[in-house]
């Protein structure tokens, strides 16, 4: 019914939380996928590192990303789940799928045009040429 | 009155002679060195400006926690456009500040 759409999810858990606890979360939103059907692609555990601002009394938190693919229900799930969680100082989720096929398309579209080497031009059709030539002399 | 009135054309005067400069040609003559600032993600060829990627993002938050202006990074609006979503993401997780503390 609803299509797999590829999501980054990013989770912040709490400082005072165990390396068993972050185990623990991360178990969790495997089952939930599992459960619901998805696919987890990729997990990556960032450790613990300092926050641009507290968050409540906390100034450092433990990053966790996950990159899912699954259907908005699943995220839904997974969101509902992470907000009642207690460790989980904030979290976000973000669908990434459209994001990258643009970014892809691009790269795919700069590899066919070999011609120019000049590849400050390559976007910028609001640039005037000479701005460019200048540039390039210079670096 | 007459004071006004000469200072007024004296303004209007030197815009109109910039403006002709710049048809002429980007900075040929006097132009205070007004280096031509050129699209960072263009000119390295960063097609997804990634929001987790914090070393590439802290160049565009001053210590005030604002965004640069394009007016200043000389970034392109198409990037500029891409670079303000990645660092309002970056900023709800704290990987970015909001504001100097």
């Amino acid at each position: 019914m609803s299509t797999s759409r590829q999501y980054e999810l990013i989770y912040i858990v709490s400082p005072d939380a165990s390396e068993q606890e972050i185990a623990d979360l991360h178990a969790q939103v495997e089952a939930i996928i599992a459960r619901i059907g998805g696919e987890l692609v990729k997990s990556e555990n960032w450790g613990r590192r300092k926050m641009a601002y507290e968050i409540g009394p906390h100034k450092e938190g433990n990053y966790v990303l996950e990159l899912i693919n699954g259907t908005g229900e699943l995220m839904k799930e997974l969101e509902r789940r992470l907000r009642v969680s207690e460790k989980i100082l904030r979290y976000l989720v973000v669908r990434v799928d459209e994001e990258l096929r643009a970014a892809e398309r691009t790269r795919s579209r700069r590899k066919v045009r070999t011609g120019p080497p000049a590849g400050e031009g390559d976007r910028g059709g609001l640039d005037s040429d000479s701005g460019d030539d200048r540039y390039e002399s210079e670096a | 009155m007459a004071d006004e009135r000469r200072g007024g054309g004296a303004r209007g005067g030197r815009g109109g002679a910039r403006g002709a400069k710049e048809e002429k040609g980007p900075g040929q003559r006097r132009s205070l060195f007004r280096r031509r600032k050129v699209c960072k993600f263009c000119a390295e060829k960063i097609d997804y400006i990634d929001y987790k990627d914090v070393r590439m993002l802290m160049p565009f938050v001053p210590d005030r926690g604002k965004i640069l202006p394009r007016r200043i990074s000389g970034v392109c609006a198409p990037h500029q456009r891409a670079l303000q979503t990645a660092i309002k993401r970056a900023r709800q997780l704290a990987l970015v500040p909001y504001t100097a503390d």
